[in-house]
């Protein structure tokens, strides 16, 4: 049950030949994977592709009926490995995950993958995570191509010629043998639109129709094939792809009448340079370019016929390529200095070295290369609509002293855990067994619990990868004053802390503390499904129904942490402060050697809401007792000094003016979005905090017990009450 | 090419995570379909989704007979947006600060209602920022401002903010769509109709009204200064002395002593507030060449805070107050008639305990082994304030405040008022300055136990510190020292 169901979009899957279907970039991928007759899917979540993953799960039914086998697999080094399939038969298939990350974890399989070769067409959708909504370090995804000789699709962000080059680039990959990067940007993945479909079509080879096992050892990665394998990439695969792509035009040529200069683009900035133009008046907004443009849908390799074609009568070409290094530019030099042309070649020197081709830089690299073009008559008559400098004003309309004061008013708004969210209380609890025994360098991982790296937690020092924090530990841990702490999340846990973590710690004595953070789904890429689940029977703890059995193929965090020999184990509910506090301590004090394990667990609330909101109201509106629970602060008790909100961040405990006019400072108080967790009180009792909290249980439906009970304490507590005291002034 | 050519209107939204913001993007593509216009929209989803601040953007243009299809950009551009439409004014200031709002071009929808930041929250006084201060640089850079509560409208309709932008967005007439296909767009969703369609309603009439009456400015953070106040003439019998004794303080003064007069009384008795205006008075002496009065003024806020401290009766006293269930069923918005409990989570420490008991009595326990049983009686208590038997307790407890002078606690809160009015008293004369920056440190009193000792012990490391070399700037930056983190131990040189 993924944060986003796409149970409605999926049906759009189904349509045929000449319907138009309407929807994100990532509903138009999947519809085009199974328009190509794929046989197989899988991958793993992460932004921008998480929804990828989320369309294919929904799409079950859909799949199922075609003959389409789809994993959610454990890593991406698991759904790269699945492209094996493709090696002896001619089969399709396709992979899916977040890049550069997931390309990492991928890359062994990958480059034996590209040592092989394929028979049948094999893709890997790589979610291009650079630039603004990233949630990662910025590099790109072209190294890999290059290095494993793999190509690299970008095609132009539209419906059409995003679901077009997923057709054409399995015919690429079956034409040259060779396995395909398809890269998605993020604005891409998430673009609306619409494009005309073609019926699905049936995998040629699947669970309905079997293959007949097929042995070729000299695709095996084992020497002396692997010095053979090279040969056969830049003899007869790279040949085969640049004669593909040249004679299917994959890249795409846009003429215009000033032919002294040309434009040289990736596919996925296209749109982003017409609307440069556009507004210097060179273009219309249906792409119409009074300047030639080239378009690079294949990123790698590059076609050395077309770039000499295009650039034959040109003095001067610019290159918009997106970061660092520019592998692109110095490929198109070679390629130029090669054939002894004189054209000059501009990226780089005009356009930044690092960061996103945005609307902005995009007019502004352009702007001064045509100014630069026009100050050397290559551009006669030509006027341009906006300077560069008047480009360069537009990035900062305001005064000086209208921006101090814009700095100083607009607070930040870093990322934080939900309303509600189980690690709330974990990190309570750590950053209040810190100032006991602190302070603490944390290693953290990847996941939710990342955020406790910021306000108010502060927890955390290195961030090294996915499932990564307990062997980013193991340097630094004989050097610390303390026992080493790791926190890893239960997805990074299945994802490679098992064993880069756990067997490896084992293995080595490690001594220091791992706290497995157990919410029951993947919860930061979406709330996807994972192979452990929280323990049921507990109230707030668990992710399953009461009365639902618990799910027969449950794998457990305990048991594997045991399986890889972990002796001192504990697993707690993290909205348990008190005792997470005491089990936090004793891991950290101990004298018993060897890796202490605390699994901490605590149902992610988003999904939890997800599945008893329903549950609830069905219960209220069908007149069963109920009871909802919230929190309350008194302001009147209250005296502003916010060391609930510093112990807690949690969304809906915020603050408003304070009710009384002698006070300045605002009260803390929480809003109606409060899903009485609990943590609130159970903070303050273990931190000590103001008596100002109080949690109301509103209920519904009472019986009649319920009416007679509340009537009657009301009547004494009436009785009792003091009188109010009369002001004498 | 010329620019006569037909040109997309671009749009940016900005939200927060969770705001529905993608629900708003969904509507306008619905809209413009309906209009026969073309309509494409990207967003971040990515980590920006978990509280954090997040945008989209959409651009639209008219659908023509055109073979070709509109080629149209993924991403805002400085100098190339239509109209900026947020779900709260710090994130308009954010988009003019990121350059999305230009003069000639760039229409501003806003609401004006805040949610917090956590750098406002979590400040151990006021972090919050300044919202007219957003709202006069947006008139100054944008084409065209329009702003009003639209969380108000949307609580007032039972309805979600997005159905208010909606609205706002119609009313601003910065689209070329009749109202009509509006309404429509949120009748086909067939969820939460009618309520959508009010707040959709409410909203649209407001920015007809280009937001009047609903945009006031209003009064600084200070809101005691806002208002004027006026002395009554008369008090009762008992109650005329005191008036008496707070109109011979400097007017400025008048509001906060008497608001801390009456706290005072309701606190302990009349004898207590003389207790407050003679204290008064003696400052006011003191407060000569500045005629601000700062000095009366912030004694008369900090004092009637701090001698009304938070002991065990007056915590007891405020959870049994008459009008305390109806603020709570108001603020819970429970259903008119329907049973609710209120559990209190307590957790009174064994220096509370002792400071309400008599003086001799409750140090001798704090000081002898007995405490080490006592201690363990401590700790969380989690009490229904609803049932009899904690209702009569907290009676009781609250009634203690009638013997609270002999106590404990009241000795040692006393004793330490004392030190700072005589800190007070004594700079007055020699450097204004200083004293009044002295009597500033009395917003540092607060919080409970850890909170409490640790500023408890701030304010008299400043006060010993102060010596005739201190400025007021010093006592300031030590101030502010101590406010910004409560983790570190202040230092003070």
């Amino acid at each position: 049950m993924a944060e986003r169901s796409f149970a409605k979009e999926v049906l759009k899957l189904e349509a045929g030949d000449g319907e138009t279907v309407k929807g994100e970039g990532i509903l138009a991928i999947t519809k085009a994977l199974l328009q190509s007759g794929v046989s197989y899917v899988g991958g793993y979540q992460g932004s921008p592709i998480s929804h990828l993953m989320d369309v294919l799960n929904d799409a079950q039914d859909v799949l199922s009926e075609l003959g389409v086998h789809f994993e959610a697999t454990g890593s991406e080094a698991t759904a790269a490995a699945m492209l094996s399939a493709s090696i002896n038969y001619p089969i399709r298939g396709a992979v899916t995950w977040k890049s550069t990350v997931g390309t990492n974890v991928a890359s062994d399989a990958l480059s034996n993958l590209a040592s092989s070769g394929v028979v049948g067409g094999a893709m890997v959708i790589v979610g291009e995570d650079y630039g603004e909504g990233s949630s990662i370090m910025q590099e790109r995804s072209y190294a890999f191509a290059m290095k494993a000789q793999m190509w690299l699709l970008d095609p132009r962000p539209n419906l059409t010629s995003i679901v077009g080059m997923v057709e054409k680039g399995f015919e690429l990959s079956e034409a040259s043998n060779t396995p395909i990067f398809y890269m998605m940007r993020i604005r891409g993945c998430h673009v609306t639109g619409e494009f005309t479909a073609k019926t699905n079509r049936a995998p040629k080879f699947g669970k309905h129709n079997k293959v007949v096992p097929n042995r070729e050892p000299e695709k095996i990665i084992l020497p002396p094939n692997v010095y053979e394998h090279e040969r056969i990439k830049i003899q007869d695969r790279w040949p085969a792809a640049v004669s593909f792509i040249h004679e299917h035009k994959l890249n795409e040529v846009f003429l215009g009448k000033h032919k002294q200069v040309g434009l040289i683009t990736c596919g996925g900035s296209y749109n982003t340079l017409i609307r440069a133009l556009e507004r210097q008046g060179l273009a219309d907004c249906y792409g119409n370019s009074d300047l030639p443009i080239y378009v690079l849908n294949v990123a790698y390799p590059l076609v050395p016929q077309e770039v000499a074609e295009f650039c034959r009568d040109k003095d001067q070409v610019l290159l918009f390529e997106e970061g660092q290094p520019e592998y692109i530019e110095q490929g198109l030099t070679t390629l130029l200095r090669r054939q002894d042309s004189t054209t000059r070649l501009f990226g780089k020197e005009i356009l930044p070295r690092s960061g996103e081709l945005t609307g902005q830089v995009t007019l502004l690299g352009l702007t001064r290369f045509l100014e630069e073009a026009i100050t050397q008559g290559l551009l006669p008559n030509l006027e341009l609509l906006l300077s560069s400098t008047q480009i360069e004003a537009n990035a900062n309309p305001l005064d000086p002293e209208d921006y101090d004061v814009l700095s100083l008013n607009v607070p930040p708004r870093p990322s934080g855990l939900c309303t509600g969210c189980p690690e709330r209380p974990l990190f309570s609890a750590i950053k209040q067994v810190q100032q006991q025994l602190g302070p603490f360098h944390i290693s953290s991982d990847i996941g939710c619990h990342s955020f406790a790296t910021l306000e108010p937690f502060n927890l955390g020092n290195t961030i090294m990868g996915y499932g990564l924090s307990l062997a980013s530990s193991s340097g630094i841990r004989e050097a610390l004053p303390h026992k080493a702490i790791s926190i890893m999340g239960d997805g990074g846990f299945w994802h490679n802390g098992l064993t880069s973590g756990v067997s490896s710690a084992v293995f080595n004595n490690h001594d220091g503390l791992l706290i497995v953070v157990n919410n029951g789904y993947s919860a930061a890429t979406g709330g996807q499904v994972i192979p452990s689940l929280v323990k049921s029977g507990r109230l707030i703890a668990s992710t399953i129904d009461s009365g639902q059995p618990s799910r027969f193929d449950h794998q457990s965090i305990e048991q594997a942490c045991r399986g890889a020999g972990v002796k001192w184990i504990r697993t707690i509910s993290t909205y348990d402060i008190d005792k997470m506090k005491v089990t936090l301590t004793d891991a950290l004090t101990t004298d018993q050697p060897g890796l202490k394990v605390i699994v901490a667990e605590g149902e992610c609330m988003l999904n939890r809401q997800r599945r008893i909101k329903p549950i609830m109201n069905k219960a209220i509106n069908t007149g069963k007792r109920t009871v909802r629970s919230r929190f309350y602060i008194d302001s009147e008790t209250c005296t502003g000094d916010h060391a609930c909100i510093r112990l807690s961040g949690c969304p809906s405990l915020t603050i408003k003016e304070n009710p009384d006019p002698l006070c300045i400072d605002p009260v803390s108080y929480v809003d109606n979005t409060c899903v009485g967790c609990g943590v609130c009180g159970e903070n303050v009792h273990s931190a000590v905090l103001c008596p100002s909290f109080s949690k109301i249980d509103l209920l519904y439906n009472p019986h009649g017990w319920d009416r007679f009970i509340a009537t009657a304490r009301a009547k004494v507590i009436n009785m009792m009450s003091p009188a109010k005291v009369e002001l004498p002034l | 090419m010329t620019n006569s050519n037909p040109h997309t209107l671009n749009i940016v939204a900005a939200a927060l995570g969770g705001e529905g913001g993608g629900v708003f993007t969904n509507w306008i593509i619905d809209v413009a379909a309906l209009n026969n216009w073309v309509c494409q929209t990207t967003s971040l989803a990515g980590v920006a989704q978990r509280t954090g601040a997040t945008i989209y953007y959409i651009e639209l243009i008219q659908n023509t007979a055109a073979k070709s299809k509109p080629v149209m950009s993924l991403f805002p551009a400085q100098g190339d947006i239509d109209v900026v439409i947020t779900t709260e004014i710090a994130e308009a200031g954010r988009m003019i600060q990121r350059g999305f709002v230009s003069k000639d071009r760039t229409s501003v929808i806003t609401s004006t209602h805040r949610v917090y930041g956590i750098t406002e929250k979590m400040d151990l006084t006021d972090g919050t920022i300044d919202s007219q201060a957003i709202l006069q640089i947006a008139q100054k850079y944008a084409k065209s401002l329009l702003s009003y509560d639209m969380a108000n409208i949307a609580s007032e309709h039972n309805s979600v903010i997005s159905a208010v932008l909606f609205g706002a967005l119609a009313g601003s007439d910065t689209l070329p769509f009749s109202k009509a296909s509006y309404t429509q767009v949120i009748e086909q969703t067939g969820k939460s109709v009618s309520t959508n369609l009010a707040a959709f309603e409410a909203s649209y009439q407001t920015a007809k009204s280009k937001g009047v009456g609903h945009y006031s400015p209003t009064t600084s953070k200070d809101n005691c200064a806002a208002v004027k106040f006026q002395l009554p003439e008369t008090a009762t019998q008992r109650g005329q002395p005191l008036l008496e004794q707070i109109r011979r303080l400097p007017e400025p003064a008048h509001h906060l002593a008497y608001l801390g007069t009456q706290r005072l009384i309701e606190y302990q008795d009349i004898r207590y507030a003389t207790q407050y205006l003679n204290h008064l008075s003696e400052i006011t002496q003191l407060d000569v060449g500045d005629d601000t009065f700062d000095l009366t003024t912030n004694v008369a806020r900090y004092l009637a805070l701090w001698m009304s401290f938070e002991d065990i009766p007056r915590v007891a006293q405020q959870k049994i107050r008459a009008h305390r269930e109806n603020s709570i069923r108001e603020e819970v918005q429970a259903e008119s008639g329907q049973i609710i409990t209120v559990s209190e989570y307590f957790s009174p420490q064994l220096e509370e305990v002792c400071g309400m008991l008599p003086r001799g009595l409750g140090a001798w326990i704090l000081s002898s082994p007995i405490n080490k049983v006592m201690a363990f009686f401590m700790g969380g208590r989690k009490l229904k304030t609803n049932t009899v038997a904690i209702y009569a307790a907290l009676r009781i407890l609250a009634s203690l405040r009638h013997i609270r002078r002999g106590s404990l606690g009241y000795h040692l809160e006393h004793k330490q008022i004392d030190k700072w009015l005589a800190a007070i008293i004594e700079y007055a004369p020699r450097n204004l300055d200083v004293a009044q920056e002295l009597a500033k440190c009395g917003r540092m009193i607060k919080g409970y136990s850890h909170t409490r000792r640790r500023t408890t012990t701030q304010l008299a490391s400043i006060i010993s510190a102060t010596d005739e070399k201190t400025s007021a700037h010093e006592i300031f930056e030590w101030r502010s020292a101590a406010l910004a983190n409560d983790e570190e131990a202040l230092t003070v040189h």
